[in-house]
């Protein structure tokens, strides 16, 4: 990746995200409210509801890409809160209590909104943040769900987003806008189909895209899903990966395996885990961390369509469902191995990675590799030992 | 038997894990279902006609579960894994664990795998317990166990036979808050660690034989009389109660325990079902309304309010958290639980616990510590 040719579209996603933080002041200045809200969460709800919904994770990832998670993290540790809760709000409570703030400051809450799909670690961090900022917190509870739909978790979703409205209502003393929410929910499918066309290209050999060519233009489909802005954005990308597959661009220079990560990326270190597989000429093609916003809303049964859409996804889901989940996409974007990351900040998706590795290798007979770090965190990141795994998964990837 | 037989007993009870149940099991020929502390509907499994069984963690070898759960896992998961990767387990037919946390809500799948059961489920509790939606929704997910075991049972549960659970359970959890009171009386009949070993015996022995032992228990100690002694009183909080030496500690310094939040302590026997309503939502509710936890988010009842309220009540001298290493939804809460103790008076201290620690003399140290400074309060 180091010496390809930079996307165009980079240059739009700096502006666009200069505007979102824009968009934040303005907000504020207006009295419009800012929502904390939770990356795989029911986002349409806030922007049909007017209100401008703010992702402290991507703080927690800035701050950890630009390498000053640790010292964020410090000032939280020195209040108690262990190294080992997930960086993200070891970042962003440490931010709050910190003088210096390294990546600027994170944006502070008029109310607080937490679906727990992801994990148990968001709910508690907004616990904290809702009694640091004084602010209303919203939990949307979402208990996990097996192989099959859930219609008893569907229902309850339901009747909690019919009572979020009701909380919004009161917050904004204006009734809720449900022909806004049904253009908001296209704008959302709009901008999921495109990034999922996008993140689909990476199964053509050679590929134009890969999962660190994702994982730097995910920022929009987190935090403008829902919105124009986000639907132009991949717009312009996805013509931009067609003009590259026209003109034979590729993601790798010399692409001969295509490999699986799982799940989020080491943010200090992409660059170096991207030239490591480059320099193997493995390209990662596909994670199910980049694939989590692939809704398709029904408009004319928005809630009901909603709870179906975030219930269901794979974050909320069993042991079993990820497994397969993790073997289709190996299949579909013809995997010749797997690489999966036991993250240390993210235990949802780290627990149960040795056994899957163990159930994945036996379905597929694909070679596959659990390797332990933090996604944030430099201080639990042992190069050698990664590299070590590495070396040997690159071995076994050749000798195949 | 008389008291020191019964405690001798419970004592036995708490120190052999397996040996009530796998006795059971012989005698009855039925079947035992075990689950994770412990906000798991009992009264169900025991209408079923089964032995609910608490696992309680163990001490050795968490080493045995390190191939499948990662080293920084909170050790009472661990610890249970671990305990059933080695057999100690295997008179287990079935498991249910609450989904209180990330640990829980994703370690069924590895136990799946690593030690499989005939009887496997999630209890999914609601986390959020304050909206209508929660009780709705708690209602729905406590009729899904109840099919789940009728339909592994090969008959329905009758509301009969609930009731009846329902009503042993209540009087099982009366018995335990009296004994829990007595103690606070007359600490010198009944110690801190006679109190919770006691309370761990009874997620592992058969309902009815406990409540007998009970009620002679708090009988033989109505007997005696109490002696009155300056002792500082303490409350602990913490998602579970381990090492019990702790108890020990607290106990040298002239410390009593006199009331808790822990999910195998006070908060396991707080509350009851309210026998007038249809069961499921009595259960619903009853699990609604406990004290708070970590887990949930409450917002009418905040933990650190909670805690500083418990500590008025009881005159508290000073409040032991006790984090259990890697307890993620724990140790996000200690922070705002101690400032606000501390605003409101009273002196706290974390200590940090795990399963399988061997080196308890810094934790007496600290206790010893803590009482001391504490007590010198008092007297000051
Ligand atoms: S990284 Fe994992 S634990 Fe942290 S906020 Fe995201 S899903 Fe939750
Ligand atoms: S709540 Fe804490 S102690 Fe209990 S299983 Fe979860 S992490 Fe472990």
């Amino acid at each position: 990746m180091a010496e390809q040719k930079a996307f165009k579209t980079a240059g739009l996603m700096k502006d666009l995200m200069a505007k979102y933080y824009t968009k934040g002041k303005e907000s504020r200045e207006k009295g419009i409210p800012v929502a904390w809200v939770t990356a795989v969460s029911p986002v349409e709800i806030f922007y049909a509801a007017g209100l401008f919904p703010y992702y402290p994770e991507n703080f927690g990832a800035l701050a950890a890409a630009r390498k000053v998670a640790d010292k964020l993290s410090m000032v939280a540790e020195a209040r108690g809160y262990a190294h080992d809760l997930c960086g993200y709000a070891r970042c962003g409570i440490g931010d709050a209590y910190a003088d210096e703030h390294p990546v600027g400051e994170i944006v502070k809450p008029d109310l607080l909104f937490c679906c727990n799909t992801q994990c148990g670690s968001l709910p508690k961090w907004f616990e904290v943040a809702s009694r640091f900022y004084n602010a209303p917190y919203f939990l949307l509870d979402s208990p996990q769900i097996g192989n099959e739909p859930d219609k008893l978790c569907e229902q309850y979703f339901i009747e909690q987003l019919k009572e979020l409205i009701s909380f919004l209502e009161e917050v904004t003393g204006r009734p809720f806008d449900y022909d806004r929410l049904k253009e908001v929910l296209h704008l959302s499918n709009e901008a999921c189909r495109l990034w999922n066309e996008v993140l689909d290209t990476a199964a053509l050999k050679p590929a134009p895209f890969g999962f660190f060519d994702a994982c730097f233009h995910m920022a929009p489909i987190v935090t403008w899903r829902g919105t124009q802005e986000a639907v132009t954005y991949y717009q312009a990308l996805k013509e931009e990966v067609n003009e590259r597959i026209k003109e034979g661009i590729h993601a790798i220079p010399d692409e001969r395996y295509k490999v699986y990560f799982d799940h989020i990326p080491l943010w200090p270190k992409l660059r170096w885990f991207s030239d490591i597989f480059a320099a193997h000429n493995a390209l990662v093609a596909v994670s199910q961390y980049t694939h989590s916003w692939a809704y398709s809303f029904d408009l004319e049964r928005p809630l009901e369509s909603l709870a179906e859409n975030y219930t269901e996804e794979f974050v909320n889901r069993c042991f079993d469902y990820r497994v397969q989940l993790k073997v289709n996409f190996m299949k579909k974007y013809g995997c010749d191995g797997f690489v999966l990351f036991s993250n240390r900040s993210c235990k949802p998706n780290a627990y149960g990675l040795y056994d899957k590795r163990n159930v994945i290798s036996s379905i597929t007979g694909l070679p596959g590799v659990v390797f332990e770090a933090d996604m944030s965190d430099l201080r639990f990141f042992s190069e050698s030992q990664i590299m070590a795994k590495l070396e040997l998964f690159f071995e076994q990837l050749s000798s195949r | 038997m008389n008291k020191a037989e019964i405690l001798g007993l419970f004592k036995k009870v708490a120190e052999n894990p397996d040996w009530q149940a796998r006795q059971w099991k012989e005698e009855q020929n039925g079947k035992v279902i075990g689950f994770l502390l412990t906000d798991v509907p009992e009264e169900l499994v025991h209408a079923a006609g089964f032995f609910p069984y608490g696992i309680s963690g163990g001490n050795s070898r968490l080493e045995r579960a390190d191939a499948h759960l990662q080293t920084w896992a909170c050790s009472f998961v661990r610890s249970s894994l671990a305990l059933a990767l080695e057999g100690k387990l295997d008179f287990l037919d079935g498991l249910i664990i609450p989904q209180t946390c990330d640990t829980t809500r994703m370690v069924l799948g590895i136990w799946q795998h690593a030690s499989p059961l005939p009887f496997l489920l999630n209890f999914r509790v609601p986390r959020q317990v304050d909206r209508p939606s929660a009780r709705n929704y708690l209602i729905g997910e406590l009729a899904r166990l109840k099919e789940h075991l009728e339909n592994y049972r090969g008959s329905e549960i009758s509301a009969e036979k609930l009731k009846k659970s329902i009503k042993l359970y209540n009087h099982n959890r009366a018995l335990l808050r009296k004994l829990f009171t007595l103690h606070e009386q007359n600490p010198a009949s009944l110690s801190n660690k006679q109190l919770y070993t006691v309370i761990k015996a009874s997620m592992l022995m058969p309902r009815e034989k406990l409540n007998e032992l009970l009620t002679e228990l708090i009988k033989a100690i109505e007997q005696e009389t109490a002696v009155p002694g300056n002792r500082i009183r303490l409350v602990i909080s913490g998602t579970l109660l381990e090492p019990l030496e702790i108890l020990d500690f607290i106990e040298e310094s002239g410390g009593i325990v006199v009331g808790d939040d822990l999910k195998n302590g006070f908060r396991y026997i707080d509350g009851d079902i309210n026998e007038a309503v249809k069961p499921l939502e009595a259960l619903a509710d009853r699990q609604l309304n406990k004290m708070p936890s970590a887990g949930y988010d409450i917002a009418r009842n905040p933990r650190r309010y909670f805690l500083v309220k418990t500590a008025e009540q009881k005159k508290a001298h000073g409040v032991i958290l006790l984090h259990l290493k890697y307890c993620e939804p724990e140790n996000y809460d200690y922070y705002d639980n101690i400032q606000a103790l501390e605003k409101a008076g009273f002196p706290a201290i974390r200590i940090e616990t795990e399963y399988g620690t061997t080196s308890l003399g810094q934790m007496r140290t600290r206790v010893q510590a803590f009482l001391e400074m504490v007590g010198g309060e008092i007297n000051g």
